[in-house]
Order: structure tokens, then C-alpha cells, then sequence
């Protein structure tokens, strides 16, 4: 079967992102023939996306608050500029209702799935009770408070332990513990409640089954405006620092093999898509146990971070996809059957941050090279220069190597990771050099807990290379002479 | 040429490059040593080879490695420690440049001003102090000479590369 590619109508694109997304959406729109506009700030006059922008468009403001997520703005800028559609990239505006409410009422297409889709599933109270409602299994507990250690005792034994006792107002790992048998809800019951209490003014608690030895593993969805709905198959992203990913792979090879599994949960994120006639690009976030039952999280009705490693396995542009569907153009896919995948692709994100305590690390780029090998996509804003500041989210650019199997892609990242050469500027390179040669990676069954278990970033050699230090002194010295 | 590294914790890396050789227009050796307690440790050959407007190093002359071109580094990069380049003085001020100009190496405020025009002046005689980076530093000649002409006076704000005092 082939496609005739239809006649698109050229539009134009404002792009309300900045860094390597508003780079990778702005090649998209141009290949599409859209106009595709960027912006620029104050505190980002050098904004390297631009590159890619066919026009450029001055956002006036320092702080984001001022900038790209200033609605009202971003709306009149939009106006001004006649824009067609507005692609909002990941993170600041990409998951709120209310502007592409906004955008919506001024006659301005939102480059991603309708409000409702949006206001439903960023909500993780509505997105749940969506989801049983379309049968997709949510982890098993209470959604309302339980009142007495009696009643917390009665659901765990329905629910089967090990169970989590949860305070309603927790996050970020406090107020909550873990409980394997009755004596211990007996004996930690009052003592979340009184934490809980002390720490968020609030004591009501929450009785979840826990998940053991967990994998984040999340699907690909992508819709259009006639009702299709796709699967671009799973990625596992369980290697994260301060509950952000750092390496993401697709396949997971937690799954490997298991091919029911996978058309298993592959069908039942495309199940809660329909659920609410998705219409644009999305990930369904599921929690997988050690025993293989997995668990709907979340749905982020977005373009994720990680999106290049599915593009990768599948050879589909997502990001061409989700402008298409916008717009009320053919996606170009014949059936989900013509959507397969072919090898396996890692992707590292390469942050400015300390590799051994993770933490951001702002700074200036004073030299920058690369040297791959053959099969590596590397979607960045790096050049000499940049300047890193703590405006921004510390990650510069996603790393990306494919080979068949997955030791090949291992073996390409690795060779990747020993030619990208950044100067000047802190960043995680020596972290992801040591866990692409630990076992436990290789091996493929690691869990959420990776890097809290297995530490990779004590293994990074610390000590002063002296031979490194003259290879860089020494071409300093050669480009000062004039070579 | 001497170069101090110092890091977070202000231990301090001496580097000396003790020898350039420059091959041809496109090849240059240079040899580095460290020193560490006044004994002269690692010492190497680094060869770079510029080569489709890349930089490439190598050890030996036979294997090479791309690098990425930098200009003089005032920071430079090991895993988790961002170490400071001081080019030919350290902070303290021990030592200035090679010829019989000198120019400020970092940006700060000229202090005071030893010398004067026509004074003839000593190796080692510290000419100058420069205020940078909440240090005062004392600016010493390398060469012998007769203060040609002084550039700058006390209180300027000065930019890094400014010739402050030509001595012939």
C-alpha cells in the first residue's frame, strides 16, 4: 500500500518553548511548510532554537513567569502575528487548560489534544476514576481517607499486603511507610498519622497496595480528529534522580520478550485514550510490579522529553504528527499494523548538573565538539558559548543511539558518550559513562530504585587526569598561537 | 609558560609547558610537566594537529583524538570540580609575563603603582598591585629593563588582556 502525501495549506506556528524542543519543532514545521515563529527573552537574547525559527520574535521579560508562561502574552503576541497554531513544546505551558482555553477563543489552534482531554487527565483524582472507569487497572487502595486502624486493616487484607499507608496531603516520599504484615499497620498506623499531622496540618490517610521492585513504564499514544488512535509501543524510563528520568529506553527490557504483555498494555493505554477521544500526541504512565501487573499513574497529554527513542524504534516524526492532527491533516499512517518496531534506542539526557550529587550546576560552554559513531541522534542547543543559568531547566540535550538488539545500543551510546566533548560546563557525561558498563543496567532489569540501590555516581573516577588536563592546555595554547 | 589550577578547595595544580615545537602550520608539539613539591612529575608530549578546522590531540603523534577548541580556558572542566586557570601568575602574584609587556590577566582595579616612566627596573620587582577577585595581587616583571610607558593609573577598572606597562 502507498500513501499519496495530500496538499498541506501552509500555517504558522508560534513556538512558546525555547532550547532543543523549540529546535525539533521548528525543523518539523519546516519540513511540513509551515512558517514556523520563534521567540526570544530578555534573558535569552542568544536563544540558539532560533536557528531553526523562520521568523523571530522578541518576547519581552526576564523571569519565565514574565515569559512562557505569561498566557495573557503569549495570546496577544500569537494575535499580532497572525499565527495559525501554537506549539507549546514540553513543560511550561504544554499541560494547561487554560491557555489553550485561551488560544482556543482567540480563533488560534493549540498544538495538542482538546481541553477537556487536558483538564481530565491533569488532574490525578478525575484522571483515576476515568481510568476504572474504562476498566484500565489503577493501583489498588482507598481514593478516600480511612479513618481507623480498624478500617486501614480491613482494606489491606483485601487489597493484600504489602500495602503503603499514604498521608492524602504527602508527596515527594514523606508521610508515607510501608507496612508487610497487620502488626506493622498496627504499629505505624498512628505514627504517619501523627508525622502527616505535624508535617501537612493534615492526618488523613490513604491505604495503597505497594509495588515492589517497580518499573516506570510508559506507552505512546497518538491520535488524530477522526477517532484513530495509536500505540507507538512502551519506553521504560525507571532510571530517574529526584523523581526526573535521566535514561529512558524503548523497548523496555523489563518486558523484553513478552510479547502478550505488551499488546496488553500497549491496547489498554490506547483503551483510556478513546476513553477521552484523545486527538493529539500523549503517554500513558503505567507502574509495573515485579509480578508483571502494571497500574495506570497518569496520562501527560503532551510531547514528552523522551519522545526520540519511540521516532527511533518506529521511524514515525511524532512531532510531524501531532502539528498534522492540529491542523486536520492525515497523519500518513495506513493502520496501527503499519506501525512496527525495529531494534532498540536509549536515549541520556545530558544535564548541567554535578554528576556526583545531581544537582544543577549553571555555567558557560567553553568548547564544544562532538564525534559519533554511526546511528546516533543527538537533539540539542549546545554551541560554544552558552550560557547555562539557573532560569532554565538544567538539561542541554537528549543523547540518542539505536542498534537491533539492545547490547548494540549500548555499545553506540557508550561510543557516543566518549565523542561528545563538553567544556567548561559541568554535566552528567561521567554518570551515564558508568552506568552504560554496570552489570546491573546491562542486565536490563533494573527498577525505580536503580540509582538509589546501585549508586552509580560513586563509581565515577574523581581524580585530576593530568594527560587530559595538557591535551586541553595544549590546545588552548595552539589555537592562542594562531593555528 | 607556567599555569596554576586551583580547585574548590584551593589546592593548587602547578603545570609548566616546557618546550613548543611548532612542526609545521598544522602540527605543533608541546611538553608538559607537573609540579608537585618542587619535583617535576608527569611529564609528556602533547601533539595537536588542526585538521578540517577541528583540533585533534595525540600522545605520540600516530593516534589522535578529537578535542573541543577552546580559547585560553580560565576554567577548566574534571568530572565534578571546575578548576581555575591562572596563565603565568596565580592569584598571589608570584610571577608575571615572559616578554616586557604586561598585561592584566584577569579582569581588576589597579591598586598602586610602584614604578615610574624611564625607572630601570629588576627581574622579580614587583611593579604594580592589582586588585581581582577580592585578592591583592602583586604584578612582578620577568625582565630587566628600563618602564617604556605605563598605561594605566591607580583606580582604573581594568578588563583581562589590558597592557598596563611596556619595560624595554
Amino acid at each position: 500500500m502507498s500513501i499519496r502525501l495530500e496538499e498541506i495549506k501552509p500555517k504558522r506556528v508560534m513556538i512558546v518553548n525555547r532550547g532543543e524542543i523549540a529546535s525539533r519543532v521548528a525543523k518539523a514545521c519546516r519540513e511540513l511548510g509551515h512558517t514556523s515563529v520563534g521567540l526570544w527573552t530578555d534573558n535569552e537574547p542568544d536563544a540558539a532554537h532560533l536557528e531553526y525559527c523562520d521568523e523571530w520574535v522578541h518576547l519581552e521579560g526576564n523571569g519565565n513567569a514574565e515569559t512562557y508562561l505569561d498566557m495573557a502574552k503569549l495570546v496577544a503576541l500569537a494575535k499580532e502575528n497572525n499565527i495559525d497554531g501554537v506549539h507549546p513544546g514540553y513543560g511550561f505551558l504544554s499541560e494547561n487548560g487554560n491557555f489553550s482555553t485561551m488560544l482556543s477563543e482567540a480563533g488560534i489552534i493549540f498544538i495538542g489534544p482538546h481541553n477537556e482531554a487536558i483538564k481530565v487527565m491533569g488532574d490525578k483524582a478525575t484522571s483515576k476514576a476515568l481510568a476504572r472507569d474504562a476498566g484500565v487497572p489503577v493501583v489498588p487502595g482507598t481514593s478516600e481517607a480511612v479513618p481507623t486502624v480498624k478500617k486501614a486493616l480491613e482494606v489491606a487484607e483485601e487489597i493484600g499486603y504489602p500495602i503503603l499507608l499514604k498521608a492524602v496531603a504527602g508527596g515527594g516520599g514523606r508521610g508515607m511507610r510501608a507496612c508487610i504484615s497487620p502488626e506493622e499497620v498496627q504499629k505505624n498506623f498512628e505514627a504517619v498519622v501523627r508525622e502527616s499531622t505535624a508535617a501537612f496540618g493534615n492526618g488523613d490517610l490513604l491505604v495503597e497496595k505497594l509495588i515492589v521492585n517497580p518499573h516506570h513504564i510508559e506507552v505512546q499514544i497518538m491520535a488524530d480528529k477522526k477517532g484513530n488512535v495509536y500505540h507507538f509501543f512502551e519506553r521504560e524510563c525507571s532510571i530517574q534522580r529526584r523523581h526526573q528520568k535521566i535514561i529512558e529506553e524503548a523497548p523496555s527490557p523489563f518486558i523484553g520478550e513478552d510479547e502478550e504483555l505488551r499488546r496488553d498494555i500497549c491496547e489498554t493505554a490506547v483503551k483510556l485514550a478513546r476513553s477521552v477521544k484523545y486527538d493529539s500526541a500523549g503517554t500513558v504512565e503505567f507502574i509495573m510490579g515485579e509480578d508483571k501487573k502494571f497500574y495506570f499513574l497518569e496520562m501527560n497529554t503532551r510531547i514528552q522529553v523522551e519522545h526520540p527513542i519511540t521516532e527511533e524504534i518506529t521511524g514515525v516524526d511524532l512531532i510531524i504528527c501531532m502539528i498534522q492532527s492540529a491542523f486536520g491533516d492525515d497523519l500518513q499512517i495506513p493502520s496501527q499494523e503499519w506501525i512496527k518496531k525495529t531494534g532498540h534506542a536509549i536515549e541520556c539526557r545530558i544535564c548541567a548538573e554535578d554528576p556526583i550529587t545531581m544537582l544543577p550546576s549553571p555555567g558557560v560552554v567553553t568548547g564544544f565538539e562532538t564525534n559519533f559513531p554511526q546511528g546516533v541522534r543527538f537533539d540539542h542547543c549546545l554551541y560554544r558559548g552558552l550560557e547555562v543559568t539557573p532560569d532554565f531547566d538544567p538539561m542541554v540535550g537528549k543523547l540518542v543511539a539505536k542498534g537491533l538488539v539492545r547490547d548494540v545500543a549500548i555499545r553506540k551510546m557508550k561510543a557516543a558518550l566518549a565523542g561528545l566533548y563538553i567544556e567548561g560546563l559541568k554535566n552528567n557525561i561521567p554518570l551515564h559513562k558508568v552506568v552504560m558498563d554496570d552489570p546491573v543496567f546491562n542486565e536490563g532489569g533494573y527498577t525505580t530504585n536503580y540509582i538509589t540501590d546501585t549508586a552509580p555516581q560513586e563509581r565515577i573516577d574523581k581524580s585530576i587526569d593530568f594527560v587530559s588536563i595538557y591535551r586541553k592546555l595544549a590546545a588552548a595554547e595552539a589555537r592562542n598561537m594562531g593555528m | 609558560m607556567r599555569t596554576y589550577l586551583i580547585d574548590s578547595e584551593n589546592s593548587e595544580y602547578i603545570i609548566d609547558l616546557t618546550k613548543t615545537v611548532q612542526h609545521s602550520s598544522k602540527l605543533v608539539e608541546y611538553e608538559f610537566c607537573t609540579v608537585t613539591e618542587n619535583k617535576v612529575v608527569n611529564k609528556e608530549s602533547i601533539f595537536i594537529r588542526k585538521l578540517a578546522g577541528n583540533y585533534y590531540c595525540s600522545d605520540d603523534n600516530k593516534a589522535w583524538k578529537k578535542i573541543a577548541r577552546q580559547h585560553i580556558p580560565r576554567r577548566l572542566l574534571n568530572v565534578d570540580q571546575v578548576l581555575k586557570v591562572y596563565r603565568g601568575f596565580k592569584p598571589s602574584g608570584l610571577s608575571g609575563g615572559a616578554s616586557g609587556e604586561l598585561l592584566t590577566q584577569m579582569p581588576g582595579k589597579v591598586v598602586k603603582i610602584n614604578i615610574e616612566v624611564g625607572q630601570v627596573v629588576k627581574k622579580g620587582e614587583c611593579v604594580l598591585i592589582l586588585e581581582a577577585m577580592k585578592m591583592e595581587n602583586e604584578i612582578k616583571t620577568s625582565v630587566e629593563g628600563s618602564v617604556k610607558a605605563i598605561h594605566v593609573s591607580e583606580g582604573d577598572a581594568l578588563d583581562s588582556g589590558v597592557l598596563m606597562v611596556e619595560i624595554e
